[in-house]
């Protein structure tokens, strides 16, 4: 199955994945019904861009009361509008905090992989994002540690 | 050689996740009945219901094709009253005898009302079941004023769509604020406010005393100040467990069905799932009833897994809540009003925006968060406070860097390691299947 692999130390924040997935997600230019998220480090040296990660787990997946999440020919857990009631359980049984509510449709949204063909990989110009056929990985893990110093904390915080 | 018969008594999320995981784990070497009261249908969703924006059909789970698929004997539109744990027989209220196996007991719980003259009058409404639903819907027209008793989160589900259907709502709170099992007081002013700046009355330390009927109205006599007068009330003041009925079981039960961690009660050969059950707190260590719909759902497939010969252990049930009024989202979770822990808070009022973090050491183990739904922030931060919550990561620096931003917990969640801890992390330890594609065989 094709995942998307994030190589945070790629990332330049230029936020293109942002306005094409909002873009594919709604036909506006509107980064915040992304389903795709950078977020700054380092006073904006650095960045990580995070989205769902597809898991097996598919928490989303089984907190809907009404079964209006279901998995895609391409492995993506998509959610049914038209079954979906915006009862928002979905957004707090994901632990990854990639499960997301549209406050004007009243519809839960995420991440179905553009139906295979992402628009966030397409968009990248420095393959920060890139969908290839590997095993889902924690792609933020070395980031993470690199960065859980006290000297990042404090730059962070001035960001 | 006869299949091993599961029965499963209660038709919510408890019982229906745990049919579709028996049939997930034996692909249909089991028996499986089905016990239940009313058709199987979704109590989350009877808010959307009332509110008008789907059909009763919507709310309906567990379908006549798809109990055939599953290969399940539905014995629905019937009650269980009665118990033989040493027989291992259950009682329908028609006299039907079933021999078990295993049963699961995943009867729920009911709502209550107060002792007081009145309350089970007509134009009283409780708003649980589907046919109390009904009743709701009819009661309601452009323009009527519905005086809701209680505000907790079961009322705060249905305001948005009582506003929706054209009434004018007051509520009615006997505590000192409003949501009193839900958020802090910092946060239930918060709440407050914005909804009495959009025309929605609310009366805390409100004590009622009696309902009459008035000329075609309701009277709501209050212990002290004014009377209430409304066309429709609406009764939403806490639920009780559905106990009653395994008196003399031999089931130990202290408020609710005392559960271990593969969801087993005392007797081995009866499991309970959901709103009946005392499991594990995922925070506390502590055995608690958590009647609330994802506690459902992971204690009904646990149970189902168990009964299905998987030996799954329950890590535990986080508690957890949110509900959105009318623009404004509240969320709470795990201990978010443990006495003992370190808090930081953050309020900005002008924002109606709250933040609460309750500490153990460097680890969150609770959270409470408000904010107007606009606000992209809001929604979006709900999850990863559960991750964290749940995994129990130890936020090392990012400790000290919370305390001063306590609206930027995606970056300390995402160079916490929290996603790390969670890919290998499930409910069954193991990869799941879609509900949907599950099948007999």
């Amino acid at each position: 199955m094709k995942v998307l692999r994030i190589t945070p130390d790629r990332c330049t924040g230029c936020m293109r994945c942002e306005i094409a997935c909002s873009y594919m997600q709604t036909e506006t230019f509107q980064p915040a019904k992304s389903v795709i998220r950078v977020s700054s480090f380092e006073a904006h040296t650095s960045y990580a861009p995070y989205t769902c990660t597809q898991c097996d787990e598919a928490w989303c997946m089984v907190a809907c009361p009404v079964e209006a999440i279901t998995i895609s020919a391409v492995g993506a857990k998509v959610v049914l509008e038209d079954v979906c009631v915006g009862c928002k359980l979905c957004t707090i049984a994901c632990p990854y905090g990639t499960m997301f509510y549209d406050p004007a449709t009243h519809k839960a949204t995420k991440c179905n992989l553009c139906g295979g063909d992402p628009a966030c990989a397409e968009a990248c110009p420095t393959d920060a994002i890139e969908y290839v056929d590997t095993e889902q990985s924690d792609w933020l893990g070395v980031f993470a540690a690199e960065r859980g110093g006290s000297q990042l904390v404090k730059l962070s915080g001035q960001g | 050689m006869a299949r091993t018969r599961h029965v499963i008594v209660g038709g919510g999320t408890a019982g229906l996740n745990a049919a579709t995981t028996i049939r997930q784990y034996d692909r249909g070497a089991s028996e499986i009945y089905w016990v239940s009261a009313e058709r199987p249908y979704a109590r989350m969703v009877l808010p959307y219901y009332l509110k008008g924006d789907i059909s009763e059909t919507h709310c309906m789970t567990a379908r006549p094709a798809r109990l055939r698929e599953l290969d399940i004997e539905p014995f629905f539109e019937r009650r269980a009253v009665k118990l033989d744990t040493q027989a291992q027989v259950l009682t329908l209220d028609d006299e039907t005898e079933i021999i078990y196996d295993d049963i699961l007991i995943a009867t729920g719980s009911s709502p209550v009302r107060p002792p007081i003259p009145g309350a089970d009058g007509d134009g009283v409404h409780s708003f649980w079941t589907l046919e109390q639903a009904q009743g709701v819907i009819r009661s309601l027209h452009d323009g009527c004023h519905v005086a809701m008793v209680g505000a907790g989160f079961i009322a705060f589900t249905i305001l948005n769509s009582i506003i929706a259907r054209g009434a004018k709502l007051t509520v009615l709170e006997v505590a000192p604020q409003i949501l009193p099992r839900m958020i802090d007081q910092d946060g239930a002013a918060l709440v407050q406010q914005w909804l009495q700046e959009r025309d929605v009355t609310i009366r805390t330390s409100a004590q009622i005393a009696a309902v009459e009927d008035a000329e075609g109205k309701k009277r709501l006599r209050l212990q002290d100040g004014d009377d209430v007068l409304a066309d429709t009330v609406i009764m939403a003041t806490g639920i009780r467990t559905n106990l009653e009925w395994l008196e003399g079981s031999g089931i130990e039960i202290n408020d609710g069905i005392l559960v271990d961690e593969h969801l087993r009660s005392n007797i081995p050969s009866v499991y309970a799932a959901g709103d009946i059950a005392k499991g594990r707190d995922l925070i506390t260590g502590q055995p608690a009833v958590h009647a609330i719909e994802p506690t459902a759902m992971e204690h009904g497939r646990v149970a189902g897994a168990n009964m299905a010969g998987q030996l799954q252990a329950y890590r535990g049930s986080l508690l957890m809540n949110i509900v959105e009024v009318l623009g404004l989202e509240i969320a709470s979770f795990g201990a978010w009003n443990d006495p003992d822990a370190e808090v930081f808070s953050a309020l900005k009022p002008e924002r109606s925006a709250y933040r609460k973090l309750l500490w153990d050491g460097d680890r969150i183990i609770g959270a409470m968060l408000l904010g107007r739904s606009n606000d992209v922030w809001t929604t979006n931060d709900v999850g990863m406070l559960k991750g964290v919550v749940q995994t129990g990561t130890r936020l090392g620096d990012w400790k000290a860097y919370l305390r001063d931003h306590l609206f930027e917990i995606k970056r300390a969640y995402i160079a916490s390691g929290t996603t790390a801890r969670l890919l290998p992390q499930t409910v069954q330890g193991s990869p799941s299947v879609p509900a949907a594609a599950v099948a007999a065989r």
